[in-house]
């Protein structure tokens, strides 16, 4: 009911170019749980507006939190691009981005 | 204890909220209660302005915050609005059939009314900001009042032009509220228009489609209309009117306080510096930590319980009080004129100061030491 009551469950987010992995807790977006790693993903406004955090899910099942189709061109959701900070895990993934150097 | 009393803390406004329809229920001088709550917290605002909390951790800096007890209250507080909606409806209906509703027991209902559905646009402002669920619960809150555009022009504009004149929920200086709120509403109705016909474009689709969110945001608000012509006929739409100019009202005030004069430079991260805080005990309270603007800029994701002090430029006074000050514009121009100097001098980046003085012809809206760069 209104995902009050979802599993309690981490997930690993692996890095596809970087060989990198880390935790995303229950409840966290793809975003904070790569923030928490103290990893350098590049974001803006948080709130899945900017397109500053956009991503490739390789692999693995996530959840849009938001409509994505606002900021993400048709192209671009067929090819599995995600905004990390309106996207949850429901299993663990591969993903692609380029971190801020 | 601690987590009985962070959470409990925030049930102000629906028990406010339950209290107002209890007095619309009751009737007679009972119909005025939410406008004498209003006048209340006024009271517990200004009596509290001097006090400051910050957000509560443990000391592994978890929050005291039980997610799940503050969603169920946020939804519910959908259907506590429909009742409040209906209630208003049931006094109209009483009010053109028989006499068992006076006029002045009927405006106390509409007054309490427009009050509280439009302090409940928080739940709409807070639940945009959360998954899908939840934005549908936000869309449907502020589509009681006639605003469902809010909830996209907030987060894919507001966030992100904030301090900018593309935002028209931010007020440039000089700007008085009144004025505010009829362009910062339509603005921010026009953008989702624009945002909608976009996307469908993009996706190649009609304008006129059930895909169409702008559409769709009015469509929601025809319960209301029905229920208040069915019930008033005319004088329903007249409560209608001014329940949701009300609403409106306060939420373009929010706006108003929220970001009045501050300035950002196109493109530019949002800072703290780029809002205004209100973070005193009653007004953190009450707007269950709206008023932290600095740090929910910056960290739109973050539950509301878990926004802090972290800097930004703060009013030190409530919401409450402001909004008394924000309905006479001199003396509100008065009162932040010092704050934004401080700002001016202080916070401002010197490409901010610039647009300041390229932006503002009138000069008293500029601090001196802008004037003399």
């Amino acid at each position: 009911m209104f995902g009050l009551f979802k599993k309690n469950k981490s997930f690993t987010a692996k890095l596809a170019d970087y060989d990198q992995e880390f935790i995303v807790e229950p409840g966290d977006s793809l975003l904070t749980g790569a923030l928490k790693a103290g990893l350098p993903w590049p974001k803006r406004c948080q709130v899945g507006s900017c397109g500053t955090c956009k991503c490739k899910i390789i692999d693995g099942k996530t959840r849009a939190e938001i409509d994505f189709s606002y900021v993400l061109s048709p192209d671009e959701l067929n090819d599995g691009y995600a905004l990390a900070c309106q996207t949850s895990l429901k299993s663990d993934i591969s993903v692609a981005v380029n971190l801020i150097d | 204890m601690k987590t009985f009393y962070v959470n409990v803390r925030y049930l102000i406004v629906p028990v406010m909220t339950v209290l107002t329809i209890c007095g619309l229920f009751l009737g007679g001088i009972y119909a005025w209660t939410g406008v004498f709550l209003f006048g209340l917290n006024i009271i517990l605002d200004t009596a509290t302005k001097n006090i400051h909390l910050r957000a509560d951790f443990d000391e592994n800096g978890n929050s005291f915050g039980i997610k799940t007890f503050q969603y169920i209250v946020m939804y519910l507080m959908l259907p506590i609005f429909i009742v409040l909606q209906c209630t208003l409806g049931w006094n109209l209906y009483q009010f053109t059939t028989s006499s068992a509703v006076t006029i002045e027991s009927l405006i106390g209902a509409i007054l309490s009314t427009g009050l509280w559905a439009g302090l409940g646009i928080i739940y709409g402002h807070e639940l945009s900001h959360n998954k899908k669920e939840g934005f549908s619960v936000s869309r449907a809150v502020m589509a009681l009042s006639g605003a469902s555009h809010f909830t996209y022009a907030h987060v894919y504009q507001h966030h992100l032009e904030l301090g900018h004149q593309n935002d028209p929920a931010t007020a440039p200086r000089g700007r008085n509220v009144y004025w505010h709120t009829w362009l910062s509403h339509f603005g921010q109705s026009k953008f989702s228009f624009d945002l909608e016909k976009q996307k469908l474009e993009r996706h190649n689709k009609s304008f006129f489609s059930l895909d169409n969110k702008w559409i769709l945001g009015y469509l929601y608000s025809l319960p209301s209309i029905t229920l208040f012509v069915w019930s008033g006929g005319i004088i329903g739409i007249v409560a209608l009117v001014v329940v949701w100019s009300i609403s409106n009202f306060l939420l373009e005030a929010l706006n108003f306080m929220g970001h009045y004069g501050l300035i950002r430079e196109a493109g530019k991260p949002v800072e703290h510096r780029h809002s205004w805080d209100n973070d005193n005990l009653f007004t953190s309270w009450f707007f269950i930590e709206i008023g932290r603007q600095g740090d929910h800029h910056v960290r739109g994701e973050t539950y509301f319980w878990e926004l802090d002090e972290v800097g930004a430029p703060n009013y030190e006074i409530g919401y409450f009080t402001l909004f008394l000050l924000t309905l006479i514009p001199p003396f509100f121009r008065k009162y932040t004129q010092k704050y934004l100097d401080e700002w001016d001098n202080n916070q401002a980046s010197v490409a901010e100061r610039q647009i300041a003085k390229d932006y503002y012809e009138d000069t008293k809206h500029l601090s001196n030491n802008i004037l003399v760069a």
